[in-house]
């Protein structure tokens, strides 16, 4: 017997999700009003975004190039998503100081649109003629053919300054550690959990989670991208604010608030 | 027509989010749609990505360059895969599949198990008791490391059910607290791409 075809327009198990995400789009049109009027947006420092400049710096000083790794994910992945803007950003900074960028790719489609990303911010620094093609280039989609491919390019090309941002998964410490062992500095941003740990004891300097998500903006100090991260600090804070309601509110005998938390 | 790229972002972010919340069968019937059509463009995008691997390593073997027999090596190999999988597909039996199971699986295993190395060489560096946190991360990893063997239990029966609290109370607690700051910066860069506010990826600031 077949299975009965759905034609519901709306899955009432998902409302919570739906109000979420209003909220949030609230939040974000909020401070995007607040910044396009002006209001001063004020975003803690990043250690590790601060050091950019400095290790780009550091491998002018010594002639040696920049390593930028995009992370394994594919397109579909926001890690990806948020390392094509963060490269962006290290590209243009690059291109000012006239040091080398080199960048594996892992996915072919991210490989080819970070390519036009880096040519792109080549351009808008004045250097478009600088942009060398390979800048960006395909490795390979297997895992561990891309980790034996990118430790063989720093240990033969030893680049000054190793930045990792987007999604690695067990390759994290072979790449962290073998560009320890090249004495380069090391930036890492991951959106993988479990990997923060092999980044935290392995680089120089470690973007915590979301903090990866903030670093496009954050380089790159656009009032309107700033209100984003501020939106995402809104939100945090009210998911904060009701997991410690909600908590509460079980353990007073009133598990409701809770349930309404529950997505499937 | 230069907002052409963001209207279509736009229109088909929008879409999948929606589609998320639309159970019914010709919507998510369309959602599979949608996701072939990326397999597609990934297809394109994979001789793209495979054309640019051989421009480079080719130049590396023209110009008799530092390794260039590396890069031969490569050249040949992804002639072979090429060639081979055109001709006899890559099912069980053929040449393919056979340099998959023989060559590249063993490989990458190789690739996977020196990873225990670069663990030990990153504890030995990372656990020093440098400061407070630096003291209490060792005491913590000498507790985990013996209560996940099976001598922890025989030297002490109070290892297993600490190294079990380490890892279900603070060690959860904390990824929980950085997973729920990634996916709202994941919600955050996803809007930011759907609704154009963030154009890096077209190659505009």
């Amino acid at each position: 017997m077949s299975e009965a075809l759905n034609t519901s327009w709306f899955d009432p198990g998902r409302v919570n999700l739906l109000v979420g995400l209003a909220v949030f789009v609230v939040f974000l049109v909020i401070n995007i009003s607040r910044a396009r009027g002006g209001s001063e947006m004020f975003i803690r420092p990043l250690a590790g975004l601060k050091a950019v400049d400095e290790a780009i710096g550091r491998a002018t000083e010594m002639g040696r190039p920049v390593l930028y790794l995009p992370g394994l994910g594919d397109m579909s992945e926001v890690g990806t998503l948020a390392s094509i803007a963060i490269l962006s950003r290290v590209a243009r900074r690059t291109a000012e100081m006239g040091c080398d960028l080199d960048v594996p790719g892992y996915d072919p489609v991210a490989s080819t649109i970070m390519d036009g990303a880096a040519r792109q911010a080549y351009i808008e620094a004045g250097r478009g003629d600088a942009y060398r093609p390979g800048t960006v280039h395909y490795i390979s989609a297997q895992q561990f053919a891309y980790v034996a491919a990118v430790t063989g390019i720093m240990l033969r090309d030893r680049p000054a300054a190793n930045i990792y941002m987007g999604s690695f998964y067990a390759e994290s410490l072979f790449l962290a550690e073998t560009g320890n062992q090249t004495g380069a500095i090391q930036i890492a941003g991951c959106d993988q959990v479990t990997q923060l740990p092999f980044f935290v004891c392995a680089c120089d300097y470690t973007l915590l989670g979301e903090e990866l998500f903030a670093a496009g903006a954050f380089l790159g100090r656009e009032p309107v991208q700033l209100a984003t991260i501020a939106a995402q600090d809104w939100a945090k804070a009210l998911a904060a604010a009701m997991v410690v309601v909600s908590l509460l509110a079980s353990v007073l005998g009133h598990p409701e608030l809770g349930q309404l938390l529950k997505t499937r | 027509m230069r907002n052409g790229p963001l209207l279509v972002t736009f229109a088909v972010g929008a879409s999948l989010v929606a589609i998320f919340f639309i159970p019914h069968h010709k919507v998510q019937e369309a959602q599979s749609v949608l996701l072939d059509w990326a397999n597609v463009v990934y297809a394109f995008a994979l001789i793209l990505g495979s054309l640019s691997l051989w421009a480079s390593h080719q130049r590396k073997v023209f110009a008799r360059a530092e390794g260039w027999i590396y890069s031969l090596v490569t050249l040949l190999a992804l002639a072979f895969v090429t060639v081979a999988g055109t001709v006899q597909g890559v099912e069980e039996g053929t040449l393919v599949n056979k340099y998959y199971n023989m060559v590249n699986s063993p490989l990458a295993s190789t690739m996977f198990a020196l990873l225990a190395f670069f663990i030990a060489s990153a504890a030995f560096r990372a656990f020093r008791a440098r400061n407070a946190e630096a003291t209490l991360l060792l005491g913590t990893a000498i507790v985990m490391m013996i209560g996940r063997v099976s001598v922890g239990e025989y030297l002490w029966h109070g290892f297993p059910p600490v190294t079990e609290w380490l890892l279900d109370v603070p060690n959860l607690a904390a990824k929980r607290a950085i997973a729920l700051g990634i996916g709202l910066g994941a919600i955050s860069t996803a809007l930011k791409i759907i609704l154009g506010i963030d154009r890096s990826y077209l190659g505009r600031s």
